[in-house]
């Protein structure tokens, strides 16, 4: 395959799973910000609009996750129900290319919701070059990740049933119980060390830190990047060598 | 003739199988390139593993199988370029129509918009879906979305096609449309690899045919081939009354409705035919059938994997 025919497979693999879902059924749109922009609501609420900001992160952050917990369900139902991964296995379309093709067709059902977020920090003045720099890059890594790990589980899973089981937990893990909505120093001290353990607390830390809302050193900084850029390609590497294209 | 698929000692078996038997078990096989080549069994002989494998979409545990010169294990990328595949139950995405689950697909493949255009509408003209090409998937039969995905596969620029068990939900008559697709892909020197139930459709379509039991290949050959290799080649059909006793020194005896059919060699056939239109039976005599066939060798097997059914206390 050439790199034309990579593009080409690329390209259609979005058409397929991105822009016709929601041409035939828009409301997929709505089902993956449901989630970010309640809590949103609830924030704003509960602090009387003070956490706002906090809201805003961490919506930006649950909304790259949903893209994992989204491509992980579609994988396992179209590798079980519809048996289109075995079509695809069996076609010139290589691993790397179905799975940044379906990832960035969950990308694409994201960007509204994105966007929805992206104008809020416009307008409560939160967008500076720092800010935008960083933002972009956590949230980058935040959907890697999230697409390495969703494609690793789905290829482990006998049935859709246990993504819906999956999910829930998948974000309590997270975005719920780390500091994504929510400064670090909120918790007690034997939590925060627990929440450590959670790759999004480094990106929280990171974008919270960014738009000044959580004092951030240089090198708390540095430590939050080499964390999430390695947790990043420690998933890419585990799906490489355990993701099941080939069933065994 | 060139090979297509070349198994050797081929042996399966699933990783956690309670039961530790193998799904393949000692598989040699070659497929002819350019012909349709039929995989018969019972469910669960191990057809659709044989498919998966040389699909590569599924890992052989020992043994050797090339397909189209590439090794399975090794040369996977090589194989694919060259393949397509429907795997048994498998749907068209329901959200695509007709006429964008064909063109996607071969898009997905990588031919050039120009290129799947024309593809496509071949093939929905070829298998009768030009008037059905805007209606969304969730709203077609599950004989049209087979039938979509046959064309689906059927459109593409494969060497290789895989069907496994494509016309399963089909009426006759679409079925006969799949198999008119089917015969002039070979046309175009194409090799098609087809796992059926549909024993007429093995033997309508298929240059050669592998008979799996067990995940054993029992019986491999033309169709002629098959039919002469089993005990009694040759069936007899006597209706009204005849003596039973007579009967059983001929061959195998089934009773029918009205009658009796008689599995025998050709020239006791010929003796029985001849006795029987002579005492004033209705008698019709050929050679056997494929499902004949079928269940000759399939049901020696089940007769041997029976425990006794006497048992003395």
């Amino acid at each position: 395959m050439t790199e034309r025919h990579r593009l080409r497979s690329f390209g259609t693999l979005i058409q397929i799973n991105g822009l016709i879902p929601i041409r035939t059924q828009p409301l997929y749109l709505v089902n993956l910000i449901a989630s970010p922009l309640s809590f949103l609501f609830f924030i704003w609420i509960v602090s009387r609009g003070a956490d706002l900001a906090f809201g805003l992160m961490g919506g930006m952050v649950l909304t790259m996750l949903s893209v994992g917990t989204g491509l992980q369900s579609d994988l396992t139902h179209y590798r079980h129900d519809l048996k289109f991964q075995d079509v695809v296995v069996a076609s010139p379309v290589e691993a790397p290319v179905y799975v940044a093709g379906m990832a960035f067709s969950e990308l694409v059902y994201s960007l509204p919701g994105l966007a929805v977020f992206v104008i809020l920090f416009v307008y409560y003045g939160f967008a500076t070059w720092t800010s935008v720099v960083v933002l972009t890059g956590v949230l980058l890594l935040v959907w890697s990740f999230a697409t390495a790990f969703a494609f690793t589980l789905a290829t482990y899973f006998q049935d859709v049933r246990e993504t819906w089981m999956f999910s829930p937990i998948f974000s309590l893990v997270l975005t719920v119980l780390p500091p994504v909505y929510y400064p670090i120093y909120y918790l007690p001290s034997w939590a925060q060390l627990a929440a450590r353990f959670s790759p999004t607390t480094y990106a929280a830390e990171l974008v919270q830190g960014a738009v000044g809302l959580v004092p951030i050193s240089w090198s708390t900084a540095v430590v939050d990047w080499v964390v999430l850029v390695g947790f990043t390609a420690v998933l890419f590497v585990i799906a490489g060598v355990k993701a099941r294209w080939k069933d065994p | 003739m060139a090979t297509a698929i070349r198994s050797d000692h081929l042996r399966k078996v699933y990783p956690g199988s309670t039961s530790g038997s193998a799904a393949l078990e000692d598989l040699t096989l070659e497929v002819p390139s350019g012909r349709v080549y039929g995989v018969i069994g019972r469910n669960g002989a191990g057809k659709t593993t044989f498919v998966r494998i040389t699909a590569t979409q599924l890992a052989l545990t020992s043994g050797r199988a090339t397909v189209l010169d590439h090794d399975v294990a090794t040369e996977e990328r090589a194989i694919r370029a060259q393949v397509a595949c429907v795997p048994q139950e498998s749907r068209p995405l329901y959200f695509l129509n007709v006429e964008e689950v064909i063109y996607l697909y071969l898009k997905m493949r990588g031919l050039d918009r120009v290129e799947a255009r024309r593809r496509t509408r071949d093939a929905l003209d070829e298998l009768a879906l030009t008037e059905y090409r805007h209606r969304s998937v969730s709203r077609l039969s599950g004989g049209l979305r087979r039938r979509t995905l046959c064309a689906m596969v059927l459109a593409s620029d494969a060497e290789l096609l895989f069907l496994d068990e494509p016309t399963t939900g089909l009426d006759p008559i679409a079925r006969r449309q799949v198999w008119e697709a089917i015969r002039r892909a070979t046309h175009e020197r194409r090799t098609i690899l087809l796992t059926t139930h549909y024993l007429d459709e093995a033997e309508e379509l298929s240059a050669r045919l592998a008979l799996f039991e067990r995940g054993r290949l029992v019986l491999e050959g033309t169709p002629e081939d098959l039919r002469s290799r089993v005990r009694y080649p040759y069936r007899v059909t006597v209706l009204g009354s005849f003596p039973q006793e007579e009967l059983a020194s001929y061959g195998r005896v089934s009773p029918i409705e009205g009658g009796v059919l008689v599995f025998t060699r050709e020239p006791e056939a010929r003796d029985l035919a001849r006795t029987a239109l002579e005492r004033g039976n209705r008698v019709s005599m050929g050679p056997v059938s494929l499902e004949d066939v079928f269940l000759e060798v399939v049901g020696r097997s089940i007769e041997e994997e029976a425990p006794p059914t006497e048992v003395e206390w």
